[in-house]
Order: C-alpha cells, then sequence, then structure tokens
C-alpha cells in the first residue's frame, strides 16, 4: 500500500542509526542534480580553471565524508595506512558504493614514481553531461577528482588530484583518467614504513 | 566510575574542536588546563604511532603521574584522546567506538565544515552519558 | 494504438538506472553548502534552490511524461496525486501523500514520506531561515509550468525546522490549457 508510511522522527539526528548504504535514487535525479551544480558555478567563474576548481571543492567535502563512512561501515574500523591499500580502497571501495561498480583500472604512473592512475571508460558524471565546444578543455571528472582528493588527503595521503579525457585506440569516446600525484611527505613515509 | 578523565578531541590539523572533563573528581580549572596540556603533549607520540597500526584504538599511549592517556585515531585522522585513572580497557575502547558514530552523524551533515568545533549540545550530552556508562 | 496505461511509480523506479543515495545526499549537501559560502544572505540561497529546481522541472517532465505513460493530466487534483506518487517514486524512490484540498480543489499539500535530501542535516544556529529542501518546490513548480499550470509552491511544515513532517503547498495560480507546449503525436 503506498501512502501509509512515515518518516520516523527522531528529537536529534544524532539518534538516528547510520544506515546501510542501500538506499537509491534514479541516475536521473542525480544528473539533473550534478547537471545544476556545473552550471550554478559557472555562473561563478571566469575560466575553466576556476570551475574545475570549484568542482572539485564540492567532490572534496563528499569524499571528506565518504572516507569515514565506508572505513566504519565496511572496514570494521580499520585505517588504510599505506599507499596501496588506500589507493586500492578508492578504486574498489569508494567507487562501487557511489558509482556501483569498481574503477576500471589502477595502474603506477610509468615516468614518474609519485604518480598513479584511475581510469573508467565512461565516467558516471560524463555520462549525462555534454561539453559544449567552447569550453575546451574543461573535465567534469574534477567532481571526482576531488572525491579522490578528499578521501585521500583526509586519510592522510595528500595529493594532486586532476582528471583528464585520455583517447584510446579504435574508440570513439575518450576515456577518463584521474591522475594522481602523491606529495613527497606521503612517498618519503612510505618509505620509512618499507 | 572513573574518578578523573578528560577528554579532547583533535582535528586532523591538531586544532582542539570538543573538550569535556568527565569523572566524579571535584572539577578544578587549573586540573582541566593541565589535563589538556597533557593531552596535547601526547600529539606526537599518536602522529608516529597511527602510522605503525591500521587499527583505530591505539591503546594507552602515554602517562602522566598516575593518568593514563588512550587514544583512538579515525580514518580520516581525528584524533580522540582521554586521560583517565582507569584501568577498562574494554570499557575506553566501547566510549571511543560510539563516539565514533555519533561523531560520523556530525560529520556527515553537510553544514558542518569539517575540522571545526563540534557545538552540537545533543553531541555533549551523548558523549557524557558514554563518559558515565563505559568509564 | 491505445495508449499504453499509466505504470506505477514503483515500476518505473524499479526499471530505471539508479544510483546510490548518499552519492545524491552528499551532492546536493555541497551544493547548499556551496551557496551559503557564495550567496551569504539565507534568503538567497532559498532562491536559487529554488531557481535550480525550477530548471531541474522544465526539463524533468518530458522523462516523466514519457517513462510514466502518462497522458497529459488536465485536472490539477489528478496531477497533484501523479507527482505524489509516480513523480518522487520514479526520480527519488520515495512516495508522498496528498492531502489538505481546499474546497475549489485549487489548492493541496503534498507531503513526503521519506526524503533522499536530509540525511544527518542539521541547521545550524546560522542557517535558521534556510528551506534546505528548497530545491523541491522549484521542481515541482518548474515541471507544472511546463503542463500549463502556473503554481506556487510553499513550505508548511520542514522536519529541519522542528515541525513534524516535510509538507508543501501546491497552489494552482492559473491553467492555461490552449498553451500546451508539446504536441500530441510526440
Amino acid at each position: 500500500m503506498i501512502g501509509t508510511g512515515k518518516i520516523k522522527q527522531y528529537a536529534n539526528v544524532l539518534d538516528k542509526p547510520l544506515g546501510k548504504g542501500k538506499q537509491e535514487v534514479s541516475l536521473s535525479a542525480f544528473a539533473f542534480l550534478f547537471s545544476e551544480l556545473v552550471q550554478y558555478n559557472q555562473t561563478q567563474v571566469d575560466n575553466i580553471s576556476e570551475l574545475e576548481t570549484r568542482l572539485e571543492d564540492a567532490g572534496y567535502a563528499v569524499g571528506a565524508r565518504v572516507l569515514e563512512l565506508l572505513c566504519h561501515r565496511g572496514k570494521g574500523n580499520r585505517r588504510e595506512t599505506r599507499l596501496l591499500g588506500i589507493l586500492s580502497f578508492v578504486h574498489s571501495t569508494v567507487w562501487k558504493v557511489l558509482f556501483g561498480k569498481v574503477a576500471d583500472s589502477l595502474e603506477k604512473g610509468t615516468e614518474h614514481e609519485d604518480e598513479y592512475m584511475i581510469s573508467e571508460k565512461e565516467l558516471l558524471v560524463n555520462r549525462f553531461i555534454s561539453i559544449p565546444k567552447d569550453m575546451g578543455t574543461f573535465h567534469c571528472g574534477a567532481f571526482v577528482a576531488g572525491i579522490v582528493k578528499g578521501v585521500l588527503e583526509n586519510a592522510g595521503f595528500p595529493a594532486v588530484v586532476t582528471a583528464h579525457f585520455v583517447p584510446v585506440e579504435g574508440q570513439q569516446r575518450p576515456r577518463t583518467t584521474i591522475l594522481i600525484k602523491f606529495a613527497e611527505e606521503v612517498l618519503q613515509r612510505e618509505a620509512r614504513l618499507g | 566510575m572513573t574518578s578523573t578523565a578528560c577528554f579532547i578531541i583533535v582535528s586532523r590539523n591538531d586544532i582542539p574542536i570538543y573538550e569535556a572533563e568527565v569523572g566524579s573528581a571535584a572539577k578544578r580549572e587549573d586540573a582541566a588546563q593541565l589535563h589538556q596540556f597533557v593531552l596535547h603533549a601526547a600529539l606526537d607520540i599518536v602522529q608516529d604511532l597511527a602510522w605503525t597500526t591500521s587499527a583505530m584504538f591505539l591503546k594507552a599511549i602515554d602517562r602522566f603521574n598516575d593518568l593514563v592517556v588512550s587514544v583512538y585515531v579515525t580514518a580520516g585522522h581525528t584524533r580522540f584522546m582521554l586521560l583517565h585513572d582507569s584501568r577498562n580497557e574494554d570499557g575506553i575502547k566501547s566510549f571511543f567506538q560510539e563516539v565514533h558514530e555519533l561523531y560520523i552523524k556530525i560529520l556527515l551533515n553537510p553544514l558542518y565544515l569539517p575540522g571545526s568545533r563540534i557545538t552540537s549540545s545533543h553531541f555533549d550530552t551523548k558523549v557524557r552519558a558514554l563518559a558515565r556508562k563505559y568509564l | 494504438m491505445p495508449p499504453a496505461a499509466p505504470r506505477s511509480g514503483d515500476a518505473i523506479f524499479a526499471s530505471v538506472e539508479r544510483v546510490n543515495a548518499e552519492l545524491f545526499t552528499l551532492t546536493y549537501g555541497a551544493i547548499v553548502r556551496q551557496l551559503l559560502t557564495d550567496l551569504e544572505e539565507v534568503e538567497e540561497v532559498n532562491k536559487q534552490l529554488d531557481q535550480m529546481g525550477y530548471n531541474i522541472g522544465i526539463r524533468l517532465i518530458d522523462e516523466f511524461l514519457a517513462k510514466s505513460n502518462v497522458s497529459r493530466c488536465v485536472d490539477f487534483k489528478e496531477t497533484a496525486e501523479m507527482i505524489a506518487k509516480v513523480g518522487f517514486k520514479m526520480f527519488l524512490g520515495v512516495t508522498a501523500s496528498v492531502m489538505n484540498w481546499d474546497a475549489d480543489g485549487t489548492c493541496c499539500s503534498i507531503v513526503l514520506e521519506d526524503n533522499p535530501l536530509v540525511d544527518f542535516v542539521e541547521l545550524p544556529d546560522t542557517c535558521q531561515g534556510l528551506y534546505y529542501c528548497n530545491i523541491l518546490s522549484g521542481v515541482i513548480r518548474g515541471a507544472l509550468e511546463m503542463v500549463a499550470m502556473k503554481t506556487e509552491v510553499t513550505w508548511i511544515r520542514d522536519m529541519l525546522r522542528g515541525d513534524d513532517a516535510y509538507e508543501l503547498q501546491v497552489k494552482l495560480l492559473k491553467q492555461v490549457p490552449e498553451e500546451y507546449p508539446y504536441k500530441d503525436d510526440e
């Protein structure tokens, strides 16, 4: 019977149990919302790079919260202390929860020791946004880069994270690569931990 | 019930965002200040220890006279620090875990800026109730 | 060919692609947070959220009509029911009820039975005038405008402000049946 339920009222949000993360909304609802996020931010900036920074900030706010929530829910209160551990947490756990699937690939940069790449054939946020030609290199994956940065930085792995289109041979549409460049302190600590 | 305990939450950027003196001992202003000083001094130890284990509960990491410093580090490196004279490790662990859950709910509020002071009076009330229950 | 029967909100929701509600909730939260930082005045944030909702509403109606197999609702009463029972379900996975009709059938309330926008939201003292979910009122207003119903949508109850429910009042101001924005053969 539709229409008989009522929202349970708690005296305070702190009384409400943490959910299991099983609730869903339609992809279109998210698509509409995300597109408003992009359009609103376009009115607040002078150039593409500012726009990407603002999307990254919005994503960062999501990432910082998701880290704490998912480590509590899925990992039995374990923290990631190693670089590969946190990368695989992002590539698998975070991706699966937020985007419904594990990311297509996680690779180490071939030219730089401090670079890693998470790639996705079709990033969720790119599926419903078509970028006008005059916006050139704009990548709304900056939002996802922000989520990744939010997770990494809060877990103690500060990094510069950027989203890029990478052409794929034989494919019409480029894939998205989230490029992660860790801060020096992270690699030094990694070396120390052995 | 423990006779002395001082609980603080320190943000990832080493800023205290919540403090509570709990326990049955008479509350003296200078004692509270001393307690917080001791806890801050222990931050350096936490900083190193946190990377040697993936556990959140670091147990007792420092002592001051007859008081012990126990610490819990969340995934986002928010630190819960407790200065206490109780030896009830299980109780302390449960206290930290339940505060952690409350902290996650505070953090999930998009209008709460991560790393800023926790001003919710409900949070304060609940933390004090947990302290009475477990410490 | 006879028109296909209208589909229930549950059936549509089960058949569409879905995403984790936490991604949606946290993204919406990030938007509200940005607006509060940029616009400073809570009243301006309310307006901007309503505007964003309006922009969504005028685009979302196409998908709503197509997926629900609803031939355009001409009757305001029937329309309000469709929004509550089918619209909320197919997009947000929640249902809503219509109540409190006025005597001439031009004003009613939509009461949400769940609200995925507000998980763990608590308004700080500095945001007391904020209608956190104001995007929803804009969505309804925008969508109805595209089916030639000019409405005014206002919050009557808001749990974030201490009320016991989320209740939106939808008031029909003007109906312009001859101005269908879509052709029937679409």
